[in-house]
């Protein structure tokens, strides 16, 4: 809002003193062109060649030939594609709301007076920096059947190994595990700097009024938070809409296509059956779906008092 | 003196928790020295009985391990070099000059925001593969490979961005103005004004951005899988699923490899913290 307002102011300035200026900068072109070529050439045209072709039946082999809404018929009636969206549905619901009451407990913590701060935050953290792969490989051994350090633990309590991800009751839930962890520093960070944007007067006041710490934390931070927390949730249902990495690696879609999701599916159908025109139409569904998620986001983030994460 | 207790017990709460976090990274860098054999036994030992780092140089070896890391270093480089360069240029042609049509290609840029890359690598794959006179493609973007186990291919769709563009524009938008005319007093052209006083001006930003495209490249991994496919040209995030891929997976190799994998950008991180939260809060991207 800050930065549009004084956009606004400045250009007024300009407009009133610096006579001096040409009044068109030919020299912008030139400054945009190459951004923006690369933009327009690798986002803009991909979109639009994307949604032509979802509307052919192009193989990769052959030229594309128009089959009107014969993919997304096809897509309506495809059972595995319908499948691929209830698990990713699945995965972002169990995935992003512990993440979140996760992520905004640890800040809670975070913010106050704490010894190892530091050492406690960059732990949370560094899953965050690591890349997806890696941390597949690291889990991937966490959950060996044999000799995996969880079914380990199992074992000294006396309880029956589970097939983590080979079981398809709970191959899903073991790669929401992984991802939640992984996520949990983002969350923190973000709410971190939402909570240090709080007026500390608020709780003084609170404070003086004889309201408890957790009182307070219902009635203070949790609303002041609203703006941060739409952010993060919008942030995280895009997030883990993409899901496919860690999908890839550890499952494969397995077992029996429990785990699989709707980016794998059109890694599959795309790169590996070449069915481009089919995959395409499939990529047009998750742009509807994320573009669904950020437009509630425009509408309803701007409702609140705007306090924005800066 | 009231106030002392619960803070030692959330200090303590908060370092158990900590260490939960870091468990699995512990459990990578044990493993990667521990042998086969200790792995197999069924007896669990968390500190390696027998140190051995030559598992790391056994690993670098399943695989060409330092083509590899040349080809992510080269990449990451590469690409976070001209996203700078371009981004920030087109951004500050956003905030600061004026020409028709501003407006319109800024409001285009903003469009691209809400376009997930997964959603375009399809036609984007496909535009690398046909591009016209590169990789033995005619005219018409036939008979060759293109852009495909190129370097090229890995890097030209990043080298600029909607995030990228958008986070510099709004950096430049609080410069003053009139830093810009006392420049233009003393007969300083836009260039001079861009090159000479807003790039000193914008390292923080410029950071900012810079950890943020090496994060985002580093660790990619769908991109690099559909862009190549020979060993030659494999980046290390594909190089670690090669120990996937065997039947018998040697944990210890296996580990060794990701750490190595892992520590440069965790160093980048303990080095750089503040860059990477502001990456964060500011763009709200991963």
């Amino acid at each position: 809002m800050n930065s549009v307002n004084s956009a606004a102011a400045a250009s007024k300035v300009t407009t009133s003193k610096s006579r001096r200026r040409a009044p068109i900068d030919k020299a912008g072109y030139l400054f945009i062109a190459p951004g923006y070529l690369v933009y327009f050439a690798f986002i803009f045209i991909p979109l639009l060649v994307g949604l032509y072709y979802s509307f052919t039946n192009y193989n990769f082999y052959s030229t594309p030939a128009f089959v009107g809404f014969d993919n997304y018929v096809r897509l309506f009636h495809d059972k595995l594609f319908g499948t691929a969206v209830y698990n990713t549905f699945i995965y972002s619901l169990f995935s992003i709301f512990p993440q979140m009451a996760l992520g905004l407990l640890l800040a809670v913590l975070l913010n106050g007076k704490l010894r190892g701060r530091l050492f406690a935050r960059v732990s949370v953290y560094i899953p965050n920096v690591t890349s997806m792969v890696a941390v597949s490989m690291i889990w991937l051994w966490i959950y060996d059947p044999s000799l995996g350090i969880l079914n380990r633990v199992l074992k000294t309590f006396g309880l029956a190994p589970v097939q983590w991800l080979y079981d398809p009751s709970t191959a899903m839930a073991a790669i929401i595990i992984m991802g939640i962890w992984k996520s949990i520093g983002y969350t923190m960070i973000v709410y971190l700097s939402g909570l240090q944007s709080i007026p500390a007067s608020l709780y003084e006041a609170a404070h003086m009024d004889g309201a408890t710490k957790v009182r307070q934390f219902f009635a203070i931070t949790i609303p002041m938070l609203k703006p941060t927390t739409f952010f993060i949730l919008v942030m995280s249902c895009i997030n883990s809409f993409m899901v496919f990495e860690q999908v890839n690696i550890l499952t494969n879609g397995g077992p029996l296509n429990t785990t699989t999701t709707i980016v794998h599916q059109i890694y599959l159908r795309g790169f590996q059956d070449f069915q481009m025109g089919y995959a395409s139409a499939m990529a047009m569904v998750l742009f509807v779906i994320t573009l669904l998620i950020t437009l509630l986001n425009f509408r309803l983030g701007n409702k609140g008092n705007d306090t924005d994460v800066d | 003196m009231t106030r002392k207790w619960p803070t030692l017990v959330f200090s303590i709460v908060m370092f158990i928790i900590a260490l939960l976090m870091l468990f699995p990274f512990l459990l990578m860098v044990v493993t990667s020295l521990k042998t086969m054999g200790e792995i197999q036994s069924p007896t669990f030992t968390f500190i390696p009985k027998h140190w051995l780092f030559d598992n790391y140089s056994i690993a670098m070896g399943r695989g060409d391990w330092l083509q590899y890391f040349y080809n992510s270093f080269i990449v990451t480089g590469v690409t976070v070099a001209f996203s700078l360069v371009f981004n920030s240029m087109a951004g500050f042609a956003f905030a600061r000059l004026r020409f028709p049509g501003r407006d319109v290609l800024f409001f285009s840029v903003l469009i691209g925001i809400m376009v997930p890359s997964q959603a375009t690598m399809i036609p984007t794959f496909l535009m690398m593969k046909m591009f016209p006179f590169f990789g033995g493609n005619d005219w018409q973007g036939q008979g060759g490979f293109g852009f495909i186990n190129s370097y090229t291919g890995l890097v030209l769709p990043f080298i600029a961005g909607s995030f990228g563009i958008f986070l510099c524009r709004q950096y430049f938008l609080n410069f003053p103005r009139a830093l810009d005319e006392a420049a233009q007093i003393d007969g300083a052209n836009v260039y001079r004004v861009f090159f000479q006083i807003y790039l000193p001006l914008s390292k923080p930003i410029l950071a900012t951005l810079a950890i943020f495209k090496t994060t985002a490249t580093w660790n990619d991994y769908m991109w690099p899988l559909i862009m190549t496919n020979t060993e030659h040209m494999r980046t290390v995030q594909l190089g670690l699923t090669i120990f996937r891929s065997e039947t018998n997976v040697e944990w210890n190799l296996l580990m060794a490899a990701t750490t190595l994998v892992v520590l440069p950008l965790v160093l980048l991180f303990l080095a750089a913290q503040k860059y990477f939260v502001q990456g964060i809060v500011t763009t709200g991207l991963k």
